[in-house]
């Protein structure tokens, strides 16, 4: 009698219990909204003490000082004159800050509609010398949409967050996020970029420029500061460089990305192609072309006649390509495709003729030697996989990358075998 | 994990060879059957209203090992169960005991704990399943002369972990799935 009754316990208990239990844990993004005052946000920008990187952006460099956007938030000065020990020296606090140029003393920095000039004469003590209002409409940081709202005078934001949600499932579908629908429209999302500009680098005239990374959203090129949005090309005219002036505006198309001035020249990064402009005369650039490819997010950066522009598929792009494609721009009227290599998810990249450096997101850097155009997948030179790298710029014998997890100083006197010289990593206190 | 299943089968193996004197007699049990269950979830297609689904899975097994005593025998069960989306090989250290009986019907305990792997689970793009531990406890009527074939009727509790490693959505950077697969597996089959 007892194992009858027995096992009829048993049988009912595991009748009851018997129930999967699947659990799908993700980290999401998830957005708020939040309304600023302009005439607040105005007020602002100010020099504060140091603190450590928490979501570093964009890099920029001038002389033995690094520039370092923390994302939304300002910028922090670093002194380099040491790569070994980099010093942490101020941090301007700049609401919606994404991008940075330098001329001479001057810092050209948006502030979400604004454009602002910073004396940065003593990087002790930077202040805000001039700025440019409303010339940027909106823009995104890492996916999150802000707008400015000119009739009241205000900024209307997204914060972003990722959040750690788990939720049960059942076991087999691939359950899609319970607020699927809640960020289509912001598909293009980049880390940080605007409706109306952003700063880059190399060539110079007049003032002493410094040097951004191919990620950058503004450029210098001689009195004129390009700032690239997503649809529209700014010029600023900075022959006062405390006093830049809203100079004039240029419809550039759809999901514009970076901008890198080489030789006269205007390389525009866009989610559908790379535009040509040509320079000649810095007020007014002229649309020489448009090499069109698949939509994918992708940088440029040029060394002679040819142009590396890598594409970059992902959650935040669209597009269905990972490559990096070598294009013959010594006609930059009817650029012609050299050859694509396939990559696994690249962003910024630098070249020091014949080194290419090419980040990889989270596959780490990449580095190429590109001097034999047609087997440049044959000549990886290295490839540092420890790390996330967002973008790069080479200075000759350093290279400066950052990612997510910090900023890195390599010595690249022998591109094969970098060495690390110093990381800042992110969370770091100072 | 892994090393938990290598020790049952260690286990299973010292067990086996602890037989002394005559030789030990072999004892072969293969059975197959359905593992029955639920689901309860939040079903995200219909404004995550709780649903539950019931759920079926087909099982098949074969338990190898040596008889210790009368009553007792343990050896390996190597197993292979066909989960909607995965599909696991448990290898376990086994043991099945006679309780009770009349001559040709006897109440057995059957105990299978070990480790899954999935080996022959082919992950889409972007996804990797591994296994987990497993734990497979319960009754059974075996029916025939002792020392003879036998057809046996298991009534188990089967509890199976699983991770699922998923393709991040394009607003995630992470995602992945913690299974447990809780269980009543009925089974026939015969031993001898």
């Amino acid at each position: 009698m007892k194992p009858k009754l027995l096992l009829l316990c048993v049988v009912a208990w595991l009748c009851w219990s018997c129930n999967d239990q699947c659990k799908e844990t993700r980290v999401v993004r998830r957005f708020s909204n939040v309304t600023y005052s302009l005439m607040e946000l105005r007020t602002q920008v100010k020099a504060e003490s140091p603190r450590s990187l928490v979501q570093p952006g964009k890099m920029y460099v001038k002389g033995k000082y690094l520039y370092v956007n923390e994302i939304k938030k300002g910028i922090h000065i670093i002194d380099n004159g040491n790569p070994a020990s980099p010093k942490f020296i101020t941090f301007i606090n700049i609401p919606g800050n994404g991008d940075i140029a330098v001329r001479d003393n001057i810092l050209y920095a948006d502030s979400f509609c604004d454009l602002v000039s910073i004396d940065i004469a003593n990087p002790t003590a930077p202040k805000e010398v001039g700025r440019v209002k409303n010339v940027f409409k909106t823009g995104l940081f890492d996916g999150g949409g802000w707008s400015l709202n000119e009739s009241i005078g205000a900024i209307s934001d997204q914060n972003v967050e990722w959040v750690e949600e788990t939720i049960a499932v059942n076991c087999e579908d691939n359950v899609p996020p319970t607020s699927w629908w809640g960020g289509i429209i912001w598909m293009m999302a980049d880390r940080a970029s605007f409706s109306s500009g952003s700063s880059a680098s190399p060539q110079s005239s007049g003032g002493s420029n410094g040097q951004a990374g191919s990620m950058a959203r503004f450029a210098l090129d001689r009195n004129f500061l390009y700032a690239v949005s997503q649809s529209q090309m700014h010029l600023f005219k900075i022959d006062k460089p405390a006093q830049p002036v809203d100079f004039t505006t240029i419809n550039l198309g759809w999901g514009i990305e970076t901008i890198f001035p080489y030789n006269n020249k205007l390389f525009i990064g866009s989610a559908t192609g790379m535009f040509i402009y040509d320079n000649t005369n810095p007020a007014e650039p002229k649309q020489l072309s448009n090499f069109q490819h698949a939509r994918a997010c992708d940088p440029v950066v040029v060394h002679e006649d040819i142009a590396y522009v890598t594409l970059r598929a992902g959650t935040a792009c669209g597009g269905g390509q990972n490559q990096l494609d070598l294009v013959d721009v010594s006609n930059p009227s009817a650029p012609q495709l050299i050859k694509s290599y396939q990559m696994e998810n690249p962003h910024g990249l630098s070249i020091d003729f014949p080194t290419l450096f090419l980040c990889e997101g989270e596959h780490g850097l990449k580095v190429f030697d590109v001097s034999e155009r047609f087997s440049v997948d044959k000549n990886q030179l290295a490839h540092f996989e420890d790390m996330h790298a967002y973008d790069v710029i080479s200075l000759g014998k350093t290279l400066l990358l950052i990612g997510e997890d910090g900023f890195y100083q390599y010595d690249s006197s022998n591109p094969k075998n970098l060495r690390l010289l110093s990381k800042i990593p992110v969370g770091k206190a100072i | 994990m892994k090393k938990i299943a290598y020790l049952c089968l260690l286990l299973a193996a010292t067990a086996a060879n602890a037989q002394t004197g005559k030789s030990p007699r072999f004892v072969n049990h293969t059975e197959f059957g359905g593992l029955f269950g639920r689901v309860k979830y939040d079903n995200p297609y219909t404004g995550n209203q709780e649903q539950v689904d019931s759920k079926t899975s087909l099982t098949i097994q074969t338990f190898n090992g040596v008889q210790l005593n009368r009553r007792l025998s343990a050896g390996v069960t190597l197993g292979m169960d066909w989960y909607k989306a995965a599909l696991l090989n448990p290898i376990a250290g086994g043991m099945r005991y006679d309780l009770v009986g009349r001559k040709n019907v006897q109440l057995f305990g059957t105990l299978d704990a070990g480790y899954a792997f999935a080996w022959f689970h082919d992950d889409s793009e972007g996804f990797d399943t591994k296994g987990g531990l497993m734990v497979n406890p319960g009754l059974g009527i075996k029916v025939g002369k002792p020392g003879s074939a036998a057809f046996t009727l298991a009534l188990t509790y089967k509890r199976q972990e699983a991770h699922v490693t998923k393709a991040p959505l394009w607003d995630q950077k992470e995602r992945f799935e913690d299974r447990v697969y809780n269980r009543l597996a009925l089974r026939l089959g015969i031993s001898f």
